[in-house]
């Protein structure tokens, strides 16, 4: 008797955790099959090529899409640079104190924090005091706040990954410290150093609130030629068309978030790749 | 590169060295005289410090937050630990080997070269690397493929590797620590084999808790037990004939 009630306890345990699995890979996709149903027939090349209108069967993403992949790029431009030296210092060199705890602590805070306090920052900071209007930089500085600690954590994290056994042998060769991080650590890290960067950008690339926040426009006809140019976003071109009443505008929302999926997908991709060419000697 | 110092005995001298991990004292007062080209053994219990008294032969221990250190440790006459020192040049000198195997994450060939390239060498870095290779018995089982990654040789392969790596560095003296108690009796034995010839060329300082290691490979042997140095002497004679009843204990096999 015992063992058969020991038997069910376990099957219990078994589908219990199988029914989370379900439940949550299944609304994404009842979520991913929605979207796909609704946005699909506006998805075209006019869609790709076009700027938004008022006329639903003639809007398109061309700004948004341009406005996100600027976006993106300056983000990581400031971002990864930044975060990585940020977390080098404070693997490698920080001594190990309570103030550098205290310093951990918020890091992890500011990574958990809303984004759109990170939106009414940069509108405080870069749009008013340094005065960079509603600019890709603005944009682009404040979605570089916002990946910082995500990134700095996922950094150190992969540069602490790597075995103490590594910078000894290299000590022992009589390297220098810069040289031992420079060239044992940090290719060492690399690829988790990678996979922060690009999770922190697909983050960066769907975020909205902040980019409403520092003046992301919704209507852009123009394509932005420097980075000192007023720009809009695909999350916050979708968010403008979903808020609109017409039906039609839903459709091309749902559009939008294709997009959006397939670039974050294909962003995805290449950090995978890249990855797996970096740990070909692991 | 400078010629080793022939006439001067002694290569490595430590003196009245006591070391501290914070409040608890791990080596006491040690004298230690070490040979030029020839094999010493440190021998002794596990924690009775001489994994700690060999790091601090090339300031290895600088890495350890509480480490503090008393005494002197001379090479070639000059004491290591003179703040003027730098400790990047002392492991030039003094390389190292360490317990486990801890190739780079490369190829071989970047294993071995990756010294002296960060160094500014200026000579053929593939001379150089074959020619460690070679000391390091290592060339004819991997001139085939000097271009694979080092994580794919065998335990034995990767240790006689780290030797390379530190042979490349033309260096005066090369610690071992415990070198071979992660490998196989076979890879054991071809380092044994090893050590006993890379004795023309280099000083070797080996710590180790395998007695019979000890008697085999080294020229000399310190009996390190709770920090202290017990006995230190000829090889030989410390296994036939120790003066200490502790030295005879230990290699007898009554503790340790």
């Amino acid at each position: 008797m015992k063992r058969t009630q020991r038997k069910r306890k376990e099957r219990l345990f078994l589908w219990l955790c199988r029914g989370a699995t379900f439940l949550a890979v299944g609304i994404l996709f009842i979520l991913l099959f929605h979207v796909v149903r609704e946005g699909i027939q506006w998805l075209d090349l006019q869609f790709l090529d076009n700027f938004p209108s008022r006329k639903p069967e003639r809007a398109g993403i061309k700004s948004a899409l341009v406005g996100s992949v600027w976006l993106i790029g300056l983000t990581a431009l400031i971002s990864i640079p930044l975060s990585i030296a940020s977390a080098i210092y404070l693997e490698e060199y920080a001594p190990r104190n309570k103030w550098m705890r205290i310093l951990e602590i918020n890091l992890a805070n500011l990574a958990a924090m809303p984004s759109i306090l990170y939106g009414l920052l940069g509108l405080a900071i870069f749009v008013r005091y340094f005065d960079l209007d509603r600019s890709l930089w603005s944009g682009a500085l404040t979605l570089s706040l916002l990946v910082l600690p995500v990134i700095v954590i996922a950094a150190k994290g992969a540069i602490r990954s790597v075995p103490n056994s590594i910078r000894e042998g290299a000590y022992a060769l009589g390297a220098r410290r810069w040289q031992v991080v420079f060239f044992q650590v940090l290719p060492g890290a690399l690829p988790g150093i990678m996979t922060g960067v690009i999770l922190a950008l697909s983050r960066a690339m769907g975020e909205t609130a902040p980019l409403i926040m520092v003046g992301a426009l919704s209507y852009i006809a123009f394509l932005p030629e420097g980075p000192s140019d007023p720009f809009t976003a695909l999350p916050v071109q979708i968010f403008n068309w979903a808020a609109r009443p017409q039906e039609d505008f839903h459709g091309l929302a749902a559009g939008g978030i294709i997009v959006l999926l397939i670039l974050l997908l294909t962003l995805n991709a290449g950090a995978v790749f890249i990855r797996h060419k970096l740990q070909r000697y692991k | 590169m400078s010629e080793p110092l022939k006439d001067n005995n002694f290569s490595l001298e430590t003196r009245n060295l006591s070391i501290c991990y914070g409040e608890k004292q791990v080596v006491r007062q040690v004298n230690l005289s070490i040979s030029s080209h020839q094999v010493t053994a440190v021998i002794g219990p596990s924690g009775c410090g001489k994994s700690t008294l060999l790091r601090t032969l090339n300031r290895m221990n600088d890495f350890i937050p509480n480490f503090s250190m008393e005494g002197e440790v001379l090479f070639q006459g000059k004491n290591l630990y003179e703040p003027s020192i730098d400790p990047g040049d002392i492991r030039q000198k003094i390389g190292m080997v360490f317990q486990r195997p801890n190739p780079f994450p490369k190829t071989i060939y970047k294993n071995v070269i990756w010294g002296p390239k960060i160094h500014g060498y200026k000579g053929n870095l593939q001379d150089l690397a074959e020619d460690a290779l070679k000391r390091a018995a290592l060339w004819d089982e991997v001139k085939d493929r000097l271009n694979d990654s080092a994580l794919r040789l065998s335990g034995g392969q990767q240790q006689r590797l780290c030797i390379a790596r530190a042979i490349a560095m033309n260096p005066e003296v090369i610690l071992m620590d415990e070198p071979c108690s992660a490998l196989d009796p076979g890879a054991t034995a071809r380092i044994e084999d090893l050590i006993q010839e890379l004795r023309n060329n280099y000083t070797i300082v080996t710590v180790t808790h395998n007695m019979q290691q000890a008697a085999r490979i080294s020229d000399q042997t310190a009996f390190l037990y709770e920090g202290e140095l017990v006995e230190y002497g000829a090889t030989k004679k410390i296994f036939t004939q120790p003066e200490k009843k502790r030295t005879e204990d230990y290699i007898t096999g009554r503790f340790g």
